[in-house]
């Protein structure tokens, strides 16, 4: 039954991870947007982390990062700039600062990849179904098939948190996040270029601030870059 | 008592008034003229009974008629004390004199002066002090004053002493009221520890005071006092009767828990008495003003004192009042070495003197300093009110990040009767890099690798949204279709062979594709005996399933007994019984015809396993 699994799984990630280029071939446009150069983006974090730019360093590197998880070169440049912000904010232990993990996986590979267990757990389900006698070879298929949709649907979440509070980073020197005009007022936070922040609703030029899921604050737009709009700051020296 | 002297033609005036006096003021005097009336001496006491260390006032007035004035003189004065057992002694008593006033009169061309003098007599132990005959002479005119009599004792004294409360000491108002009174009020009776307690000592006086008045606190052991600013004058009516008020407030907090008592507050305060002039007639004849020293005292005051209650906050340092803490930071951004100054301001009622500075800390300073603490106390209303600030400087060497930590502070509320708390939020202070330093820009920080190179190839190519790709989601649709289908396939299957009929089908089926298949294969194999075995071992167990009963290793009889009563028809059974005595005979066939025999054998066999199938199928 190990080797019907085993062959089960290896054709549905075969099919997944074949079908997804080929899925997505249509809309690539390595000029526009929607697509986006990793290379291009990593060029500009590694300039701007040279120039020690610390807040677009660390949106183009981590927008590069996105596409490209698994690049040594991405994966170290973003642990460095990392670390130099720390090390602008007085932490002690940026030396230890560890980088991104090797193993990752691009949003879209995260799709196929979870798409591909619900395909293998239904393939397997049917050759249980076709052979008299095969329980243990029909809950094998479910569990294959309950976990793509588990990590579908944890996918979906995440996608659902980012499109809702996007990642930002702190692009200006030192950025004031205080309450609304029409709150009551509180001494500010101060957040430093290269601080990774998420984002919620506007209100002119104001936009929500937040950190670790609470919101701290609001700040001035421009003090902020989304990482999904990378891209467009591209050659922007970002000051 | 009180007599006077008037010269010239108004003596008669004179007489009437001294006998209006004498009704209307109960003092004890004594008077004497000379035998050619140029001269008069009069002394009056007041009062006539006094109790140890309280003042009898002396006053002397000489009136002359021409330019000269003899003086007068007071000897000194004894007390003779008598006690029981004990011979009488005289011990000496203090006489001040207080001032004196001099006035000038001229009336058809006759001149007349007079002089006043005030003496305080101050003694201290119960007796009798007799003040002689006071002698003034001039020229040939002599004068003298009668003698006159002090009684010092308490019980005469507190004949004359004013009601319960009120101080007045030898002045009392005709209707009762005293002159002069103080006392000590205090505005709640219990109190929590270190709770204000506000002490309100109050001088009342229907007559003049002169200069200041001579304030002594009263004892208050067990408290923390804090005066509430200058004293306060003001007008008020006690019983109908109108008082200039001068009130000493005071903000006393309790250091210690139980029953207080608040002593009693001594008072010395000089107030003006008006001599009436000698001559009503005379223009130049205005009232004397004499001054007299009086010395009050307030009642002690009792207060209780509760502990403050259990489920004290952390960090909680004594503090009892209202207050609010404010926390500020002098800048937020500051260079490498320079110093933050944080300022914690603790506002509010209370003894605000006694609050303890919170505990200011900040991570990420190299170094800190208390730079100091001070404290601004209201006195003007009756709370005590203040503010206490504390500075703290911190001062980061290295660029980064200081980082303020909440300050929290804790106190009693007395009025709410609960503790309260109060935190203030972090304070984050970037540190940029000092003046004299280096910029680092392209410089790798201390114990960080060095950066990877730039790349010279385009690509890959991806996307930034985290939205799934639109086949994925169309490959996830069917694939839970076809997970779907294939649990509907499963579980159809898995009902199918759960009847039994279909698993006796099932068993047929068997017997007919493995069973009789290997039969026909050993008989072409040329074993023809082994191939009747199965065949036969086949029709056994197809019987058995289309009758379902089982004949295997059932003795002959028994198994058409059997098959009988489970509904199978003699030609049925006969014919099983053939076609078992036909294959047990193969084994014994001439060989030229087993093969040939067997082969026929087993497709009867198949014929009848068919013929059940179809029976059952149906």
């Amino acid at each position: 039954m190990s080797a019907r699994v085993v062959l089960s799984l290896a054709l549905a990630l075969a099919f997944a991870l074949t079908i997804a280029p080929l899925a997505e071939a249509g809309t690539e446009n390595p000029q526009g947007q929607d697509r986006p150069d990793a290379a291009a983006l990593y060029n500009a974090g590694t300039e701007a982390l040279a120039r020690r730019d610390l807040g677009p360093a660390v949106t183009f590197l981590l927008a590069a990062y996105r596409i490209d998880p698994r690049a040594r070169d991405i994966r170290t440049n973003l642990g460095i700039a990392r670390a130099r912000v720390e090390e602008s904010q007085g932490s002690e232990d940026h030396a230890s600062h560890p980088a991104p993990p090797p193993i990752a996986l691009s949003w879209t590979e995260s799709w196929y990849l979870a798409l591909a267990f619900a395909m293998a757990g239904a393939l397997i389900s049917w050759l249980a179904a076709m052979r008299p006698r095969s329980t243990r070879l029909l809950i094998t298929g479910c569990v294959f098939f309950a976990v793509g949709i588990l990590s579908f649907g944890a996918l979906f979440l995440r996608a659902h948190e980012e499109a809702v509070h996007p990642t930002a980073v702190v692009v200006a020197p030192v950025l004031e996040v205080g309450p609304a005009p029409d709150e009551r007022p509180l001494l500010p936070y101060l957040l430093g270029a290269g601080d990774e922040v998420r984002l919620g609703p506007t209100r002119g030029d104001l936009v929500q601030v937040r950190v670790s899921g609470n919101a701290i604050g609001w700040a001035k737009r421009s003090g902020l870059w989304r990482v999904a709009d990378a891209p467009r700051y591209t050659g922007n020296s970002g000051v | 008592m009180r007599a006077g002297i008037v010269t010239g033609s108004y003596r008669w005036i004179g007489v009437l008034l001294a006998s209006v006096a004498m009704a209307a003021f109960p003092v004890a005097g004594a008077c004497g003229t000379s035998p050619g009336g140029k001269l008069s001496i009069e002394a009056s006491l007041d009062p006539s009974a006094v109790a140890p260390g309280g003042v009898a006032t002396l006053t002397v007035q000489v009136r002359s008629a021409g330019l000269n004035l003899p003086d007068v003189t007071l000897p000194p004065l004894t007390v003779d004390v008598q006690r029981p057992n004990e011979p009488p002694r005289r011990t000496p008593v203090t006489a001040e004199r207080a001032g004196t006033s001099q006035s000038f009169s001229m009336m058809n061309n006759a001149v007349e002066r007079s002089a006043t003098t005030v003496y305080r007599i101050l003694p201290q132990s119960e007796g009798t002090i007799r003040i002689p005959a006071l002698r003034i002479s001039m020229g040939k005119e002599t004068a003298q004053s009668s003698p006159l009599t002090l009684t010092v004792s308490r019980t005469a004294a507190s004949q004359s002493q004013a009601p319960s409360g009120a101080i007045g000491g030898p002045a009392k108002a005709p209707g009762g009221k005293p002159e002069v009174f103080v006392q000590a009020t205090v505005d709640r009776s219990r109190v929590f520890w270190n709770q204000q307690l506000l002490l309100r000592l109050r001088l009342y006086s229907r007559v003049d005071i002169l200069g200041d008045v001579d304030w002594k606190p009263p004892p208050t052991t067990g408290f923390w006092t804090e005066g509430l600013g200058p004293p306060r004058r003001g007008r008020v009516l006690v019983h109908g009767v109108p008082y200039e008020v001068m009130e000493i407030p005071t903000a006393l907090f309790p250091t210690k828990t139980g029953r207080l008592t608040i002593g009693a507050a001594q008072v010395r305060v000089r107030v003006s008495r008006v001599i009436q002039p000698p001559d009503p007639w005379s223009m130049l004849a205005v009232p004397e003003v004499v001054p007299q020293d009086l010395a009050l005292a307030s009642d002690p005051v009792t207060v209780v004192v509760d502990p403050l209650p259990p489920g004290a906050p952390l960090g909680f340092q004594g503090a009892v009042g209202d207050y609010k803490m404010a926390l500020h930071v002098d800048s937020l951004t500051v260079r490498a070495g320079d110093p933050v100054t944080v300022r914690a301001t603790i506002r509010g009622t209370g003894n605000i003197a006694t609050v303890r500075d919170p505990g200011i800390r900040a991570r990420g300073a190299t170094r800190q300093y208390v730079v100091g603490s001070s404290t601004k106390v209201d006195r003007s209303g009756d709370q005590l009110q203040g503010e206490r600030e504390t500075d703290v400087a911190f001062i980061a060497d290295q660029p980064g990040a200081l980082t303020v930590l909440p300050v929290a502070f804790a106190w009693f509320d007395p009025e709410g009767g609960r503790y309260r708390s109060q935190r203030s939020d972090s304070v984050r202070v970037t540190v940029l890099p000092g003046t004299g330093e280096p910029a680092q820009a392209g410089r790798a920080g201390q114990g960080i690798a060095a950066a990877a190179a730039l790349r010279r190839k385009p690509g890959p190519f991806g996307t930034l949204s985290p939205d799934p790709p639109p086949a994925s989601v169309a490959l996830l649709g069917l694939s839970a279709l076809a997970y779907g289908g294939a649990l509907a396939v499963a579980g159809a299957r898995r009902k199918r062979l759960r009847d039994p009929r279909m698993a006796r089908l099932g068993v047929l089926e068997s017997l007919l594709t493995q069973d009789l298949s290997r039969a026909d294969s050993l008989a072409s194999r040329n074993e023809p005996a082994r191939a009747a075995a199965i065949a036969e071992h086949a029709l056994l167990r197809g019987s058995g399933i289309r009758y379902d009963v089982d004949l295997a290793g059932v003795a002959r009889a028994e198994r058409m007994e059997t098959l009988r009563s489970r509904g199978a028809d003699e030609a049925e059974v006969s014919g099983v019984e053939s076609l078992l005595d036909s294959l047990g005979a193969i084994a014994y066939a001439p060989l030229e015809t087993r093969v040939q025999d067997a082969r026929q054998a087993i497709r009867a066999v198949r014929d009848r396993l068919e013929r059940y199938r179809r029976e059952l199928a149906s």
